[in-house]
């Protein structure tokens, strides 16, 4: 299920353009990637040789919640509006740190965020898939799951991972 | 050595601090790009990725061969795909020669790449375990990019497949760019990383 918020047409560009999708969520890490490949693929004095697809997941209500018995049916709907009024507001901000780039699509896809992803690199058939990460430490990456790990590892095209330096030199 | 500051700055340049208000290291430009090649064709492959993906693309950016030998004193070897033996040190002298020969071999292999597409690069080469080498390489050049293939990067292919390149992707001080190897390899044959 994917619902385009961008206005665009077609994955394939007729201008033979290569595709990148970077992959952005609410956190810092990922809006810092985002910046980054902007800066060094999209700014404005350079040929852009990228079509630039931006995309976030939005884990379902049920995903997120995992509640059962009474009284689940009710909370369902608000996890649901609030999932999706984040996800919209990352979207949005999107939008303005990419409000240079002329041709750049933007999309919101149900589902996790690491399946998300990968699908969104086959249906553009892009070239390359960039994504920030958390920084997380290797335990909480085997507790808590690493997207950026699983995208390197299953996405079929080159995967750029940009981090959030800790301290400025 | 100072990037050129691309961006005329109106005002006096005392403020040493304004490029660290963007957040980001260094110009818009990319400077340096290393990349990591071993023997294995899936880093010459990622080698020629990035020089046609990303070098191509910031002309003013200068390319940097990583080769990481393993150190001299290393006296186990691979056997077949998953087993080790232990070398006699009296061996040692001619397992040293064989390997300054690859990693020369290597290193030439990659310039070459390079010159196909008229990019002059250097090489470094540097020693010890992969991963932390090329790790801190790559933070001691300042590097603004690190290109590695996805595998192969270690000659002990089964046990350490892919980890060099997952190390180097938490803990490298640049962002990582990871090569995949082209299509016609990766499926078909049942490995998955």
């Amino acid at each position: 299920m994917a619902e385009e918020a961008g206005a665009s047409a077609a994955p394939v560009g007729g201008d033979g353009k290569m595709t990148m999708v970077v992959g952005v969520d609410e956190s810092e890490h990922s809006y810092y990637a985002l910046q980054w490949t902007l800066l060094h693929f999209f700014s404005p004095g350079q040929v852009q040789l990228y079509r630039l697809v931006v995309v976030t997941a939005k884990p379902t209500a049920a995903s997120a919640v995992g509640l059962a018995g009474p009284g689940a049916a009710d909370v369902l709907p608000m996890v649901e509006a609030d999932l999706k009024r984040s996800s919209l507001r990352v979207i949005g901000k999107a939008k303005e740190l990419c409000a240079q780039v002329s041709d750049a699509v933007f999309e919101v896809v149900e589902g996790d965020a690491r399946n998300v992803l990968c699908e969104a690199v086959e249906r553009h058939h892009a070239e390359m898939l960039v994504v920030g990460n958390h920084g997380y430490g290797a335990i909480k990456r085997a507790v808590l799951g690493s997207v950026s790990d699983y995208c390197t590892h299953h996405a079929h095209c080159t995967v750029m991972i940009v981090k959030k330096p800790k301290h400025k030199h | 050595m100072e990037p050129e500051r691309a961006v005329a700055s109106s005002g006096p340049p005392g403020d040493g601090g304004a490029e660290a208000s963007r957040g980001m290291a260094g110009a818009a430009t990319m400077t340096k790009v290393v990349v990591a090649v071993d023997a294995s064709e899936e880093s010459l492959h990622a080698l020629s990725w990035a020089l046609d993906h990303v070098v191509r693309h910031h002309p003013g950016a200068s390319l940097v061969v990583v080769h990481a030998q393993h150190p001299a004193d290393h006296f186990v070897y691979p056997v077949a795909a998953h087993g080790l033996a232990y070398i006699p040190p009296t061996a040692m002298e001619s397992m040293k020669k064989t390997q300054e020969e690859n990693t020369r071999k290597v290193v030439a292999r990659a310039l070459e790449v390079c010159a196909q597409r008229q990019v002059t690069a250097k090489a470094t080469v540097v020693e010890g375990d992969p991963k932390e080498a090329i790790c801190q390489a790559v933070e001691d050049m300042h590097a603004d990019l690190l290109v590695l293939g996805s595998r192969g990067l270690g000659m002990i292919k089964r046990a350490l497949l892919g980890s060099v390149s997952d190390y180097l992707a938490h803990h490298a001080s640049c962002p990582v760019l990871i090569v995949k190897p082209p299509k016609a390899h990766t499926k078909g044959t049942g490995n998955s990383t």
